[in-house]
């Protein structure tokens, strides 16, 4: 998932909806957080394996602060047991890699996102 | 270019004759298609095998592990290997090689091959399998002669006795394994006692033939899990597993008395042989393996000096 | 407002990037991805094999030249303590081999993780090392060729050492190549003492023409 292709995927749906997005891309699971709480991401699109603070850690913290938001895990790792364990963390969904334009789609219609 | 039809002939064809056995089952596995490798060595005919499942028409396969296996490529859609050196055979077939072979069927590596329908389901899974048998044959000539080649390369010409060597490296062995199972190790040097005249006196043959004698002697007097090298021209190391400085001793004096217990006949005269020992045992400050040679060498040097024929062992500050 | 998060764009991962001299940060990016999701299918492999959640460690990519692949194999292994390891080679639009380095004691305990009699022999134990091994290669290498859209095939596999501290597995002075292009991942068991690490090694000219297979692929996103 490079920014390139999030915004190509993203694009295609929400022009058609007439909405503008904006994208903040975080380094790791710390600046994803700090993003958030700055009221950066009203979406988060979160990958699981990752150093310094790995998707779980930071599905952990978004519930023990109490945050709500949107999570759309995108993750290589597509074990059903990762699925469980995030949707169990609040993730609205989980999307596996590759990812295909539909299924962003799908989930941004689904949660009335666009 | 020959039209699709010559070309599914042709495939057909090739199929059939290629001298590899392939095979092709489905989910319930259900013999598809059966080659002519398989028909021979398996003495089965396409007609009767296919259709049915196979494991009920090869009741002599491994069918637990096998099955497993198979229903793996079902769930993971992937390649699968046997190899011979692992499982020497799936089948029970005979061999080529009857009369100069020297195994007992033929020896198979296996390919498992997921067949996917459009969807990326797998449909079949078809086995490749080839004749190992003269692999098997060469690399078992190999590993007997690699073998020999360890254990001549292990050995001192003269003697037959391990090599300085691999004594040093039996006893570095023991010295780490002495220290993690906190087991007692003791160290035996031992030298024949003017053996320089024997040469000087007799020529070297003769000498040769004292090392020969003596090192009989000294294996007949230890235990099977002893370990005895010549270490130099007349120089034997000893190295006792699982033996305390007592034990050690009691050893020692047994080879001194073996050696010398009956007199060496060479070029008709008949010289009595007399050896030295310096013994030494692992203690907790024994840095390393090489301290236990230097140590008997020291108890050793010390025999000598007390007039030889006779056993010292080695005690700190001596 | 939109907040993504990259794995591939963390701090550790740009001197990763940096050192894959000869792609351009797209084609590293595409390939970190395409590995990544390789990785990941061959880690659900592993977890269905074995009934148990795998955790999987971020892929790393690195040029590696054969003075210094030692070094960087036992860093990436963090551990020169004895282990088991297998190979395999694949060809066809990209060539090289991987190897799967077992830590010891998984591979003792692999047995009993896959529900089997736990006093298997030698040849049943090496066996599973194999099956393991296959498995998560044949994982990889499908992951890859079906992301690319790029044939691949591979060998049976083989036995490489048992038992043997990782530096003297990989003998430099044996190995006819300079430069090779290498990526690892591991997989570890959670509450169990396994790990593995999946190291796979591709040559110099797939170095090469791996640079068309990216742009290919990144045009077709």
């Amino acid at each position: 998932m490079t920014p390139e292709s999030l915004e190509k995927w993203l694009f295609v749906p929400c022009r058609h909806n007439g909405i503008s997005i904006e994208l903040t891309q975080a380094e790791n699971g710390e600046e994803a957080l700090a993003a958030y709480r700055d009221g950066k991401a009203e979406v988060m699109f979160l990958d699981l394996t990752m150093p310094v603070m790995d998707g779980y850690q930071v599905l952990e913290q978004l519930q023990k602060e109490q945050l709500n938001t949107f999570v759309v895990v995108v993750s290589a790792d597509i074990q059903p047991k990762a699925q469980e364990r995030v949707k169990k963390l609040g993730a609205i969904a989980f999307i596996k890699k590759p990812v295909k334009t539909s299924d962003i789609e799908n989930v941004l219609h689904e949660y009335g996102i666009v | 270019m020959p039209d699709a039809n010559d070309t599914t002939n042709l495939l057909n064809f090739i199929v059939d004759r290629a001298y590899v056995g392939i095979f092709v089952i489905n989910q319930k596995r259900e013999i598809l298609l059966w080659n002519q490798f398989m028909e021979i060595h398996s003495e089965r005919k396409a007609d009767t095998v296919v259709g049915q499942n196979l494991f009920e028409a090869f009741p002599e396969l491994p069918q637990k592990w096998l099955d497993r296996k198979i229903e793996n490529i079902f769930i993971l859609k992937n390649f699968s290997f046997t190899s011979w050196e692992q499982r020497p055979y799936l089948f029970k077939f005979a061999h080529n090689r009857p009369v100069t072979g020297g195994v007992d069927c033929m020896r198979q590596d296996c390919t498992l091959m997921p067949i996917k329908d459009d969807c990326g389901e797998v449909q079949y899974v078809c086995f490749t399998l080839f004749d190992a048998t003269d692999t098997s044959i060469y690399q078992s000539k190999l590993e007997k002669t690699t073998e020999k080649l360890r254990e001549l390369s292990n050995r001192d010409g003269l003697t037959q006795l391990f090599n300085r060597r691999y004594t040093e490296e039996a006893l570095e062995k023991e010295f780490s394994r002495a220290r993690r199972y906190n087991n007692e190790l003791s160290v035996i040097l031992t030298d024949i006692d003017f053996f320089k005249k024997v040469n000087d006196r007799h020529g070297h043959l003769a000498g040769d033939e004292v090392l020969r004698v003596i090192s009989q002697r000294l294996a007949s007097g230890l235990r099977g899990t002893d370990i005895l090298g010549r270490y130099g021209g007349e120089e034997f190391l000893v190295v006792l597993p699982e033996t305390g400085s007592q034990g050690a001793q009691v050893l020692a004096e047994r080879l001194r008395k073996v050696v010398q217990a009956n007199p060496i006949k060479v070029e008709g005269e008949s010289l009595t042989i007399n050896i030295s020992l310096g013994v030494t045992e692992l203690r907790s400050n024994t840095a390393a393996y090489a301290q236990l040679i230097a140590e008997a060498d020291l108890g050793l040097y010390q025999s000598k000096e007390n007039g030889r024929n006779c056993t010292t062992l080695f005690q700190p500050g001596l | 407002m939109y907040c993504t998060n990259m794995a591939l764009s963390d701090s550790a991962d740009k001197t990763t990037l940096m050192s894959i001299q000869p792609y351009t940060e797209d084609q590293s990016d595409a390939l970190q991805e395409v590995v990544n999701i390789a990785m990941g299918q061959a880690g659900d492999s592993l977890a269905r094999i074995l009934g148990n959640f795998v955790a999987l460690s971020v892929p790393r990519i690195r040029l590696v030249t054969v003075k210094d692949v030692i070094k960087t194999v036992t860093d990436m292994v963090d551990n020169n303590a004895e282990i088991s390891a297998i190979r395999q080679s694949f060809s066809n639009s990209l060539r090289g081999e991987a190897i799967v380095v077992f830590a010891q004691a998984g591979a003792d305990d692999l047995a009993d993780l896959m529900g089997y009699d736990t006093d298997l022999d030698q040849s049943a134990k090496q066996e599973l090392l194999l099956e393991v091994g296959n498995l998560l290669v044949g994982a990889v290498i499908n992951g890859i060729s079906e992301t690319l859209k790029t044939d691949l095939s591979f060998s049976a596999p083989s036995l490489m050492a048992e038992r043997t501290p990782l530096d003297q597995v990989l003998v430099p002075e044996q190995l006819s190549w300079s430069h090779a292009l290498l990526m690892e991942v591991n997989f570890t068991v959670e509450n169990r003492d396994f790990k593995c690490h999946l190291l796979m090694f591709m040559t110099e000219e797939t170095i090469d023409s791996l640079r068309g297979i990216l742009d290919e692929f990144m045009d077709g996103i």
